[in-house]
């Protein structure tokens, strides 16, 4: 690919089309259980959303404030007024122009990534595939796609190695996983997903893992029913900011990092300051426990400089402390086509956010890093 | 090196083998008391059949000879962890002129016996300690700042021993922040516990909330780590799950209403609350709650009434946009993530880079202003 603009999104979102499911998976196999379009009354009025393994249409059918227009921000209620640039890749592309963005990680969009919770592996295997093949074929259309497989994580770890594979002939470029393993499955630290880790290492594909995978949406203390909507956004959304500090220090301690040191892990939508934290107590806790004792030879700070990568959009403090994190960990996104993204003026705003940084450092937090940590070689930067 | 003052606000008791079992009536209680069992050679707290303090006989490892290694037995916990007077040798050696105490076994954050079902026994358990603490510590040396702990429900008897704790002088209140994590009570930001905030501005006393009040806050535990490691996760991922509970009172309207609060997160470490008030700020401007009644942004909120401590973060990095008048520091004693006996050497670490008025803010005039310590 070319480099126009030298700026890259290391988190996007990429919908899908109403039959990129229906399309793709056996209907005699699944019937109606396929992720299909479905509407409901809800509110009083008629909406879509997406229905799958048979339940009743849940959620939003297109998670897509950022291409409404105005008034920003509001969300379509049917599939009908869904813009086209939100699933098409052809059209996203000029999406893409106008915003000055060269490529974007897609992370998903409804209906999501994860099918493990219908408890059904030959259901989520399948369905994980087709999500897949729907995002390799936006890669066919521009290699300014950098897509993240979804994985069956209900299958033993040699079938989702083997489909991490498959995912990167089709042009993934990294894999999404759970902070915490779904309910009943190992935990996210165990050695039994380390077939996974082992294949990604060796592929040199990162593993992702979006804001929204830390506790924010488990704990008790959200559950009030004292706030009004946007109140209760307000007040958890910027808890993800903790994240990769609930989600470095067990890979670090758990081992997974000392057994697979060159696997590489990118944080999307938490901010880059929440590093600062795991950089100062996971070293703290290795010098007041002596953990080199333990077999744990390398300081966790230089862990997390080799092998974590956060992103960041719209933090001014949070820039000020790049070196102290690392100018080479850090990545800008936009989060197109979500609420937080400042589509259609992404460039204005990431150098508002950058002002008083270096060329050096600018060039590396908006493309470069980007370029290396996905191992992508330019055919020409302009 | 330069010695400043230095007022610690986040430092440990470790509780007697007889607090409890000479407190509490044992017609009444019989051996549903807190007490210690020793089982295959290891000393463990049990309250009402329930295990405290993690199984732990102490958590007293900054004072072992190996640091790695907690205590098993009662005869091996180091004295420098329950006899006030050799607590006072400890904090000569390292520099620590005040020391404000929370509990061990009552929960480092207060909230062990609020997962009794039998309220009549958590106020019993809570008084005892309370009283114990004036007795024993406070008694001592004006160099310990007690802090009461209280029953979290119902609402009445919290009020009630804050005002008899404040009275026998007690300077703070550990509230476990998660009350409803621990038994069938109301949500924390429920206006049912209003009368809690109002008895704690009415006295001019601050309200703590360490962290790990709850577990539930924290992320499970990876299987098959060595005891040293799994120590290492939890000592790192308990500070950090403050962050729930700081957006909890900054966004619930909590400390609007009560705007004579003020809370300290002990124990909850400073890097990462930068991020997090960045994003309220931003997040809250996007949501438009100045339309909802919110007159001051999270920024302002927390400038207003809200502390964080840590005892190993570097300070100068944050103390701008948090506000050094915000910030307080601690020894941590006796755990094993406490700076001791390397305390001074880690302060001027943490403290590089920020000026003396920053430094003297830091280590001792915020916390003597707040707890009414004379200079």
């Amino acid at each position: 690919m070319e480099i126009k603009y030298r700026l890259i999104s290391a988190d996007s979102h990429a919908a899908f089309r109403n039959d990129d499911f229906t399309s793709r998976m056996s209907v005699s196999k699944w019937g109606d259980k396929i992720p299909h379009i479905a509407s409901r009354e809800r509110d009083g009025k008629t909406s879509d959303g997406w229905a799958i393994y048979e339940k009743p249409p849940s959620g939003q059918v297109c998670n897509c404030p950022a291409l409404m227009g105005e008034p920003f921000p509001h969300w379509p209620d049917r599939w009908e007024e869904v813009p086209v640039m939100a699933y098409d890749p052809a059209q996203r592309l000029k999406a893409l122009d106008i915003d000055g963005v060269d490529a974007e990680v897609l992370f998903p969009n409804p209906p999501g990534g994860s099918y493990t919770s219908y408890g059904d592996p030959d259901f989520e295997l399948d369905t994980v595939r087709a999500y897949n093949d729907a995002l390799s074929d936006w890669v066919r259309v521009s290699d300014r796609y950098w897509p993240l497989a979804a994985l069956p994580w209900l299958q033993p770890a040699d079938v989702i190695a083997r489909e991490v594979e498959r995912a990167a002939e089709g042009g993934h470029r990294g894999v999404n996983v759970n902070g915490q393993m779904p309910k009943g499955l190992p935990h996210l630290g165990d050695r039994v997903w380390d077939p996974v880790w082992a294949v990604c290492q060796e592929m040199g594909l990162p593993i992702h893992f979006h804001g929204s995978a830390g506790l924010g949406a488990a704990h008790s203390i959200k559950n009030w029913d004292g706030y009004s909507e946007r109140q209760a956004h307000s007040a958890s959304t910027s808890t993800s900011a903790v994240t990769p500090a609930q989600i470095i220090p067990q890979l670090i301690f758990s081992g997974i990092t000392e057994r697979f040191p060159e696997l590489k892990v990118v944080f999307a939508e938490a901010g880059i300051g929440g590093l600062n934290y795991v950089i100062s107590a996971c070293d703290h806790a290795w010098e007041s426990r002596h953990l080199w004792t333990e077999g744990m030879t390398t300081r966790p700070s230089d862990t997390v400089r080799r092998q974590m990568f956060v992103n960041f959009w719209f933090e001014t403090e949070g820039i000020k402390l790049r070196h102290d994190i690392g100018i080479d960990n850090l990545m800008w996104e936009s989060d197109l086509p979500h609420v937080a993204s400042y589509y259609p003026k992404s460039r204005a705003e990431a150098e508002r956010v950058l002002e008083g940084v270096s060329q050096e450092d600018k060039e590396k937090l908006m493309y470069l890093n980007a370029l290396r940590i996905y191992g992508v070689t330019p055919s020409a930067v302009a | 090196m330069a010695i400043t003052r230095f007022i610690s606000v986040d430092d440990h008791v470790q509780e007697t083998p007889d607090l409890w079992t000479s407190r509490l009536s044992k017609e009444k209680w019989g051996d549903r008391i807190p007490h210690i069992e020793r089982a295959n050679g290891a000393d463990t707290w049990v309250v009402d059949g329930r295990v405290l303090l993690g199984g732990y006989t102490a958590r007293s490892a900054a004072f072992m000879a190996d640091r790695c290694a907690e205590p098993h037995r009662w005869d091996d916990v180091p004295t420098a962890a329950y006899v006030p007077a050799h607590r006072l040798g400890a904090m000569d050696a390292a520099g620590i002129q005040y020391s404000v105490l929370f509990p061990s076994v009552a929960g480092f954050a207060g909230e062990a016996f609020g997962q009794l079902s039998d309220n009549g026994l958590e106020l019993a358990c809570v008084q005892a300690y309370n009283d114990w603490l004036i007795d024993e510590w406070a008694a001592v040396s004006p160099r310990f700042i007690p802090q009461c702990i209280v029953p979290i429900g119902p609402v009445e008897a919290t009020v009630a021993e804050i005002r008899r704790a404040v009275a026998k002088g007690h300077r703070g209140v550990v509230f476990p922040s998660v009350p409803h994590d621990l038994r069938d009570v109301p949500h924390v930001a429920d206006a049912y516990y209003d009368p809690v905030w109002s008895v704690c501005e009415e006295l001019g006393v601050p309200l703590c909330l360490h962290a790990g009040g709850s577990p539930k806050l924290q992320n499970a535990m990876p299987p098959g780590m060595s005891a040293g490691r799994e120590a290492a996760l939890e000592e790192v991922q308990r500070p950090v799950s403050s962050v729930y509970v700081l957006n909890l009172f900054l966004f619930s309207r909590i400390l609007m209403r009560h705007p004579r609060m003020q809370i300290v997160m002990a124990e909850s470490a400073l890097s990462w609350g930068m991020l997090d008030l960045e994003w309220a700020d931003h997040q809250a401007d996007h949501d438009g709650l100045a339309r909802e009644g919110y007159d001051l942004t999270p920024l302002q909120l927390f400038k207003r009434q809200c502390y964080l401590n840590s005892w190993f973060d570097e300070v100068a990095p944050f103390s701008s946009y948090l506000g050094a008048e915000r910030i307080l520091w601690s020894s941590n004693l006796p755990q094993a993530t406490s700076s001791w006996p390397r305390t001074q050497e880690t302060i001027e670490r943490c403290l590089r880079g920020v000026t003396d008025e920053v430094r003297e803010q830091v280590l001792w005039k915020n916390a003597a202003s707040l707890y009414g310590i004379p200079a």
